[in-house]
């Protein structure tokens, strides 16, 4: 397959998110059935021949090692971990060590027979195609693959976290990273445009750029200045993602090692109160509808990522979300960005990570 | 062999990019995207770390940091709320031969982010407060860089496959030469050797070229550096010719990174377009090509194992990079050896010939589909001196290439008894 695509001159590729698994080709539009053959071939015919899961096995277990070099990835696997009580969103997609070790053989290809169905797939396109003889090639390849309905456990969306808790880890001399892990509401629920214009105020606006242009700095966020600008951390970043049940906004910064963490999360806590208390203002509210609009153009930029927001979007609403996303964002007042952030960025509500470095501890 | 038919016409050309040369041997080049409400920009200045004086490696880096703390007009805060406040984003960075500035926006905001970075690139105003900042922050990067196998393996590679030459040293730098740069030293570096001479910027989007062009002149003329000193030459440099092999102890890692290089030929030469296509079969074709068939998915060794070519203006390297569990390091070498050992020893196949020209010529309509992907074309075009047609002349020279002339260009690159090869983590 890689190699078919390769020979056009496209690209293809995997991810798997929380919510959903995605295969995707890049490619002229000349040969685009050849993404059609490869992909109907894959939902019914994929093997899973013993040796290869194995040499799978251990591809994906290197790729472990590899984010688990990483301090930043093990802290981000902890805070995920305490923010659900019971919730897959807990889990780390890549899987523990001790999962990918014991995962058969039978369990993936269960897996793959139960949900790779025609009804619980979405195709989605862009690019330049003419609709009818299109789907006339899509009817042609998927229509004669018998459908069954998955067998679903359906989790139980965890509207909440119940109470503060924190977590701590510690690794060779490096720099101190704190990650804080709030609710977020589901993307489909009125209140996330509300804290998408909150996030872009405290944090600076998560790019919509999949794949392709980058985003907008946030050098004028309220972040930005009270920490980094004032001398406190190096970096700091925030990401809100759009899920199909309540998720987590998750602030995240790397210490300078000037300042312990525990001071720099007394910064925090004064800068959220201060917002808490007074909410945006009108100016901060207008830069962040310009940065939205800003971004939505960007993220138009290449038919990859319009394709990808046209699936995004409909796992959990439909795509009139991505397409009214600007819309939806304008309509939001001062008053229901101060109201969602009062009611989400409890610090009793929320998970506090702190890696620390063996040598800031050693020297108290 | 490929049917090797692209539709040349359809690729960006001389009657279709707009190029203009400016005042002070600088150059402008635009290629318009229609659809694209939002316009992308990136240009270079020719003054980078070459310039950096002995012992204080990393001048021109900080340098290009500081451009973004503050102008005579504005200072930090209000310089990124207007930047930000139109959805805008301006990032200036510093290389080896040159000062990158890139930028992306709205096209009804173009002016006025033209008008910004002009100010941050001849008006800064260097505050103290921020020049202590960034040392903090290049200090607390040096820290995680130290313990990043990639980046350790990386600069291990680079220290022994370039000695001698300023490509030995990282742009950014050392602990111990960044902390002796002074504010003055930036000051009296901006004063004398940085300026518009040579400037070279590309544009693609939404905007008009010619209006472009336009505002471009008339926001740029106001700058000029009278004395302007001229970067010095790169120094002539040759490839070693032994067998080098380094190993950086990070304990507690988890995964090792593992580099093999050689040489490569100089950017856009006669055997560059021979050793690209011999490369996606080495490293790149499908999932990473022959070494990635090899380490990843025959052997299951490695999430990633691919080759790529390093080349640039100066003398360029051809590397292999895999990284892997730290167990495996021997057993990944020996079988990208052993990859190597057939390289050297045997023409490629002409399916694989075949598929890597069909990939080369199939990838340039996707390649140029986003404003980035068009500017980074443009910026090639100019720095390797080429022709605007160059992408409609690359059919007739990709279907010149021979099975042999990968074969004769990969004994010439890949001697086995003088590679570099260098890893970072737990201790072998």
């Amino acid at each position: 397959m890689e190699d078919t695509i390769a020979r056009t001159g496209g690209y293809s590729n995997a991810l798997t998110s929380p919510d959903w698994t995605t295969y995707f080709q890049t490619l002229p539009s000349s040969d685009l059935e050849i993404a059609f053959r490869f992909e109907s071939d894959r939902m019914v015919n994929s093997l899973y021949e013993p040796e290869e899961v194995e040499t799978e096995r251990t591809v994906i277990l290197s790729e472990r090692e590899g984010n688990e070099n990483d301090p930043q990835f093990l802290l981000a696997e902890a805070v995920q971990l305490a923010a659900f009580s019971q919730h897959p969103y807990r889990n780390e997609v890549l899987g523990s060590t001790q999962d990918l070790l014991s995962l058969t053989r039978d369990d993936l290809y269960n897996h793959y027979r139960n949900y790779y169905q025609p009804g619980n797939a979405l195709l989605c396109l862009a690019g330049s195609f003419e609709i009818d003889p299109t789907l006339a090639l899509i009817k042609r390849y998927f229509e004669p693959i018998e459908n069954h309905e998955p067998v679903r456990s359906i989790p139980t969306p965890e509207d909440e976290i119940t109470a503060a808790q924190k977590v701590e880890l510690q690794g060779p001399d490096e720099a101190d990273y704190i990650q804080i892990a709030w609710r977020s509401p589901k993307a489909s629920d009125p209140d996330f445009f509300a804290y998408t214009l909150t996030e872009s105020i405290l944090t600076g606006p998560s790019s919509l750029s999949m794949f392709g242009s980058g985003g907008i700095g946030n050098r004028s966020s309220r972040f930005y200045r009270e920490l980094v600008e004032n001398q406190l951390v190096a970096s700091v970043y925030g990401s809100l993602t759009a899920s199909i049940d309540p998720g987590t906004f998750n602030l995240n910064l790397t210490c300078r090692g000037d300042h312990t963490p525990d001071e720099v999360i007394r910064k925090i806590d004064l800068v959220v109160e201060e917002f808490l208390e007074h909410g945006p203002t009108v100016e901060e509210m207008a830069i962040a509808l310009k940065q939205a609009r800003a971004n939505f153009a960007y993220s138009s930029d290449n038919i990859t990522n319009q394709a990808f927001w046209l699936g995004y979007a409909h796992s959990f609403a439909d795509y009139s979300w991505f397409t009214h996303y600007v819309n939806r964002l304008e309509q939001v007042s001062l008053e229901d960005v101060l109201r969602v952030a009062r009611h989400y960025l409890d610090p009793t509500h929320r998970v506090t990570g702190v890696y620390r470095n063996r040598e800031s501890l050693a020297n108290g | 062999m490929a049917n090797l038919s692209p539709k040349t016409a359809q690729l960006p050309g001389s009657d279709t990019i707009f190029r203009k040369e400016l005042p002070g041997n600088g150059t402008f080049l635009a290629y318009p995207n229609p659809t694209s409400p939002a316009v992308y920009f990136r240009g270079y200045l020719p003054v980078g770390s070459l310039s950096d004086p002995i012992g204080k490696n990393g001048l021109s880096n900080l340098h290009a940091a500081m451009l973004s703390t503050g102008t005579q007009k504005h200072e930090f805060r209000q310089l990124h709320t207007l930047i930000e406040s139109c959805g805008a984003s301006i990032s200036i960075s510093s290389g080896y031969l040159s000062t990158v500035f890139s930028g992306q926006c709205l096209k009804e905001d173009l002016a006025l982010i033209l008008g910004i970075l002009l100010e941050m690139l001849s008006q800064p105003t260097f505050p103290q407060s921020h020049f202590e900042r960034l040392q903090q922050q290049l200090a607390t990067i040096f820290k995680i860089q130290a313990q990043d196998t990639d980046e350790m393996a990386s600069q291990a590679f680079d220290r022994l496959y370039f000695r001698g030459h300023p490509y030995a040293h990282p742009q950014i730098g050392y602990p111990q030469t960044v902390s002796t740069i002074s504010l003055e030293d930036l000051m009296i570096f901006h004063d004398t050797a940085f300026g518009p001479h040579g400037l070279v910027v590309a544009f693609a989007g939404g905007m008009d070229s010619e209006r472009t062009a336009a505002l471009f002149e008339q926001v740029f003329s106001n700058w000029s550096v009278p004395h302007q000193k001229t970067q010095v030459d790169l120094p002539s440099w040759q490839p070693h010719g032994e067998d080098l092999r380094e190993h950086i102890t990070i304990p507690e890692k988890s995964q090792s990174d593992l580099i093999i290089g050689t040489s490569a030929p100089a950017a856009m030469s006669e055997d560059y377009q021979v050793c690209s296509l011999g490369n996606s079969i080495l490293g790149q074709f499908g999932m990473m090509g022959r070494i990635g068939e090899s380490v990843r998915e025959r052997s299951g060794l490695a999430y990633y194992a691919g080759s790529s070519l390093e080349v640039g203006l100066g003398p360029s390297c051809w590397k292999v990079t895999a990284g892997v569990n730290p167990d495996n390091l021997d057993k990944a070498l020996s079988k990208i050896k052993e990859e190597l050992r057939r390289f050297i020893s045997e023409p490629v196949t002409q399916a694989e010939l075949s598929d890597v020209k069909q990939q080369a010529l199939g990838h340039l309509p996707l390649s140029l589909e986003s404003n980035v992907g068009i500017v980074r074309f443009l910026l090639s075009l100019q720095r390797y001196n080429l022709s605007l047609d160059y992408l409609r002349d690359l059919p007739a020279i990709l279907e010149a290439v021979s099975a042999e002339d990968i074969l004769a260009c990969a004994q010439k690159h890949w001697g086995l008894d003088r590679l570099v090869i260098t890893s970072a983590g737990r201790a072998l």
